[in-house]
C-alpha cells in the first residue's frame, strides 16, 4: 500500500455575485441560494458546463458566474480554493459577519478545512 | 474649509440622477455587465468578494463634522456600522447593495461628498498634506492648489480616458506627508531664492508590479503655471503611454523607459508650444480664481492664546498615559496655544484604518467642539484633528480614550498600513489584516513599541500594492503559492522624504511565521542600533545580511 493519500474526488459547482446586492450565491437546480450548503454539485464536466451556461443566461440576476471545485471532508462539502472558502463564510476577521454567522455542520467544515488551490474566480487581476 | 457652490451641487445632483438611470437600465437588462461596469466604477462602486464596495472621495482629506456625521450615518444604515479609511483620502464601505447606491450618492451629495474620481482611468481624487493649514513648516496651504487641480480635472474631457489611472499629491512642507514620490505626479510647494512660490514637480512614481520612485523633472514651477504644466505632462502621457498593455500603461513605465531627462524635455517642449500659442494662458487658473478658492477655504478664527497651557502641562505631569499620547500623537501647531492631534485607527488587534459609525460620530463631535469643525483623513490610514487648543487636549484625549481611539502609536510598530486583502478584495492573493493584527499584538505594550521607536510596517495582499509594502521599513507582500498564503518581506523602504524601495529579505514565509519574523528583525535592530537610529537607519547602515541571517537561521 502506498502512503500517499488518495486524491480527493472533486465536484463542480456554480457561484457568482447577485447583481442587486452583490451577495455571494450558489446555483442549485436553476435557482440561486445564499448558503454554500445548498450548492448543487456536478460530478461530470458536461453537466457543470450546462449549469454554468444556464447561469450565464441570467445576466439580470447574476454577475460573472463561474465554476468552483468542491470536495468532501468527512462527508461535508467544502470549496477547495481558500478564496472560495472565504467567500462561502465571510471575512475571517469578522466571524460576526457574512454567511458564517448561520453556523451549522457545513460552515464548521469549511472553517476547519485546510489546504488550498487557486480559484477559477481569480481572473483579470489588475486594480482598477 | 472650502465651500462648494450651487454649480457643484447641481453637478453632483445630475451625476447621481444619471447613475440612478444607469442602475435601472442594468437591472432591466438594457445594459450588459460589460457596459455597466465602467459606469459603476466611475461612481466608485466595485464588486468585491462578499458584496459591493463603495469608495467615497474625501478631497485632500478634509472633512467637516457634518460630512463625517453623514459618513457615519451611511455606514451605519447601508453597510455594517463601520468604514475603512484608505491611504488615498478615501473611505471605503463594504457590504453595499447596488440597489441602494443611488440613494447613498444622494445622501453624500447633500453634504458635498461624492465618489467621483475614485476609479477609472482619470485623474483621481487629489491628496494633500493632512496637516495643511496647521503646521508651521508649510510655505503655503496645499489644499488651495489641490482644490484648483480638482476643479480643473473633474470630468476633464481630454483626461478622462487616460491609458491608466492617474494620481496627484500636493505637499507644502520639507517633511513629506503625502508620499509624493510614489505618485504619478507629486507636487511640493516651495519658495525659490527670490521668495517666489512654486512647485517641485515629481513624475512617474508608483508601486504595483513594477515599482518606481518619481524623479524630479522640474525643480521649480511658478504656481501661476500649474495647470498648463500638468496638462503638458498629461498630453505627453496620453500621446506615448502604453494603451496596448495594461501592465505597462502607468506613466511610471513611460518615464522609466524614456528616462527622466528625456521625459522632462518632452514635457517642456509640449509646454513651450502651449505657451507660445497662448493655450497655456487659457488653461492656467486666473489669479483671481485662485484667490477666490483661497477665500472660500475661509480663515480659521484662532484665539490669541498663550504658547504654554498650564492645564495641559499639569495633565501631562499627572497622567503618564496622556503624556505618552502627547509624545506620539500630538504635534506643534503654527498658532501658539494650539496643537495637531492625530487619531490612530490602529489599536492593536483591530483592523487598520477601520472606524465604526459610532466612532465617526464621536470624532465629528470632537471636530465640531474642539477643532473648528475640521477633521482630516491622514495618508497613513489615520484621522486628524488639525486645530486643538492645548487647554482642550486633556478633554479630547479623555473622549478618544472613551471611544477606544487613544492609541499612542503614530509612526510606531503598531501603526501598520494594511490593505483589505483576501478578507474582502477580489484581487488579493492573501490576507493582509490578520497579519497586521498578529504583528500589532506583539508590540501592543505601548512601552515596547516606544522603545523600538519609529517603524513603518506596510502590508499588501497582492502585487497591486495598495498597502504600499515596497516603501515600508518592513514591507510585507502576500503571494500565492499554489493557492496557499505566503508572505514576502522587504526591508529598508520609505515613501517619505527619504524615499526608497525596500530590498527583498529572502524566500516567502507562511502566514503564521510572519509576526515571529518581524520580532526577529526588530530584535536584530535593537542589538545593532546606534544612538538615535531608527530601524530603517540601522538597516541602511548594516545592510540586509544580519537581518536575513537572523530570520532564516532556522533553515540552515
Amino acid at each position: 500500500m502506498s502512503d500517499v493519500p488518495a486524491k480527493p474526488v472533486l465536484f463542480k459547482g456554480v457561484t457568482g455575485n447577485r447583481l442587486a446586492d452583490g451577495e455571494v450565491v450558489f446555483w442549485a437546480d436553476g435557482a440561486w441560494r445564499e448558503r454554500f450548503a445548498d450548492i448543487q454539485l456536478f460530478d461530470d464536466p458536461a453537466s457543470a458546463d450546462a449549469a454554468l451556461a444556464r447561469a450565464k443566461a441570467q445576466p439580470t440576476v447574476i454577475v460573472d458566474p463561474y465554476l468552483i471545485d468542491v470536495r468532501f471532508d468527512d462527508g461535508l462539502p467544502v470549496p477547495v480554493a481558500y478564496r472560495e472558502r472565504v467567500r462561502a463564510l465571510g471575512p475571517t476577521i469578522h466571524p460576526d459577519m457574512g454567511k458564517q454567522t448561520e453556523g451549522g455542520a457545513v460552515v464548521d467544515a469549511i472553517v476547519h478545512a485546510s489546504g488550498a488551490a487557486r480559484s477559477a474566480g481569480r481572473i483579470n487581476l489588475i486594480k482598477r | 474649509m472650502y465651500r462648494y457652490d450651487a454649480l457643484d451641487a447641481e453637478m453632483l445632483a445630475d451625476r447621481t440622477a444619471e447613475f440612478r438611470t444607469q442602475v435601472g437600465r442594468r437591472v432591466a437588462g438594457e445594459l450588459t455587465e460589460e457596459q455597466f461596469k465602467p459606469l459603476r466604477l466611475m461612481n466608485g462602486l466595485y464588486l468585491q468578494l462578499h458584496a459591493y464596495m463603495l469608495r467615497i472621495a474625501i478631497p485632500y482629506g478634509t472633512l467637516t463634522s457634518r460630512k463625517l456625521h453623514r459618513l457615519a450615518h451611511i455606514s451605519r444604515v447601508y453597510s455594517r456600522g463601520y468604514g475603512h479609511f484608505t491611504t488615498r483620502c478615501n473611505l471605503q464601505l463594504h457590504w453595499i447593495k447596488l440597489k441602494d447606491t443611488p440613494d447613498i450618492l444622494d445622501l453624500l451629495a447633500e453634504v458635498g461628498l461624492h465618489s467621483i474620481q475614485t476609479s477609472g482611468n482619470c485623474i483621481r481624487n487629489i491628496t494633500a498634506d493632512p496637516y495643511a493649514g496647521a503646521n508651521a513648516e508649510e510655505v503655503d496651504d496645499p489644499r488651495v492648489w489641490s482644490e484648483t487641480i480638482r476643479q480643473w480635472s473633474t470630468f476633464h474631457p481630454e483626461f478622462s480616458f487616460l491609458p491608466r489611472k492617474f494620481k496627484i499629491a500636493v505637499g507644502a512642507a520639507p517633511d513629506d506627508r503625502t508620499a509624493a514620490r510614489i505618485y504619478d505626479i507629486g507636487l511640493k510647494l516651495r519658495r525659490n531664492r527670490e521668495g517666489q512660490l512654486g512647485f517641485e514637480v515629481m513624475v512617474g512614481g508608483g508601486l504595483g508590479r513594477t515599482p518606481y520612485l518619481a524623479p524630479t523633472i522640474r525643480e521649480f514651477l511658478p504656481t501661476k503655471d500649474l495647470l498648463s504644466y500638468l496638462a503638458a505632462i498629461l498630453r505627453v502621457y496620453n500621446r506615448y503611454g502604453r494603451r496596448d498593455n495594461i501592465w505597462k500603461a502607468r506613466i511610471k513605465i513611460l518615464v522609466a523607459s524614456l528616462g527622466a531627462e528625456q521625459f522632462a524635455r518632452q514635457v517642456e517642449a509640449e509646454w513651450k508650444t502651449m505657451t507660445q500659442s497662448g493655450e497655456a494662458a487659457r488653461i492656467d487658473a486666473p489669479e483671481a480664481e485662485v484667490a477666490r478658492i483661497r477665500r472660500a477655504f475661509g480663515t480659521t478664527p484662532f484665539k490669541d492664546l498663550p504658547a504654554v497651557s498650564e492645564a495641559f502641562e499639569a495633565a501631562k505631569a499627572a497622567d503618564p498615559a496622556f503624556a505618552r499620547f502627547v509624545r506620539h500623537n500630538v504635534l506643534p501647531h503654527k498658532v501658539p496655544g494650539y496643537a495637531i492631534v492625530t487619531i490612530s485607527l490602529k489599536a492593536p488587534g483591530e483592523v487598520p484604518g477601520d472606524c465604526s459609525s459610532d466612532q465617526m460620530d464621536a470624532i465629528a463631535d470632537l471636530a465640531e467642539r474642539y477643532s473648528f469643525d475640521e477633521a482630516r483623513n491622514h495618508f497613513e490610514q489615520n484621522l486628524v484633528l488639525p486645530h486643538v487648543a492645548l487647554d482642550d487636549l486633556p478633554a479630547v484625549y479623555a473622549e478618544l480614550e472613551r471611544i477606544g481611539l487613544a492609541t499612542p502609536n503614530i509612526g510606531l510598530a503598531t501603526d501598520i498600513i494594511a490593505c483589505p486583502g483576501l478578507d474582502y478584495c477580489t484581487l488579493a492573493n492573501a490576507r493582509a489584516i490578520p497579519i497586521a493584527q498578529d504583528i500589532a499584538r506583539r508590540f501592543a505594550d505601548p512601552a515596547v513599541a516606544e522603545e523600538v521607536g519609529e517603524l513603518r510596517i506596510k502590508i499588501s495582499g497582492c502585487i497591486n500594492a495598495c498597502g504600499q509594502h515596497h516603501v515600508g521599513h518592513i514591507g510585507i507582500l502576500g503571494v500565492d503559492k499554489k493557492g496557499e498564503e505566503f508572505y514576502q518581506l522587504t526591508l529598508g523602504g520609505s515613501g517619505l522624504e527619504d524615499a526608497r524601495l525596500g530590498e527583498i529579505l529572502g524566500p516567502a514565509l507562511p502566514g503564521p511565521r510572519v509576526a515571529e519574523a518581524v520580532d526577529v528583525l526588530v530584535d536584530t535592530y535593537m542589538k545593532e542600533r546606534a544612538e538615535g537610529e531608527r530601524f530603517v537607519d540601522t538597516f541602511r547602515r548594516i545592510g540586509l545580511a544580519p537581518f536575513k541571517a537572523a530570520v532564516y537561521a532556522e533553515a540552515h
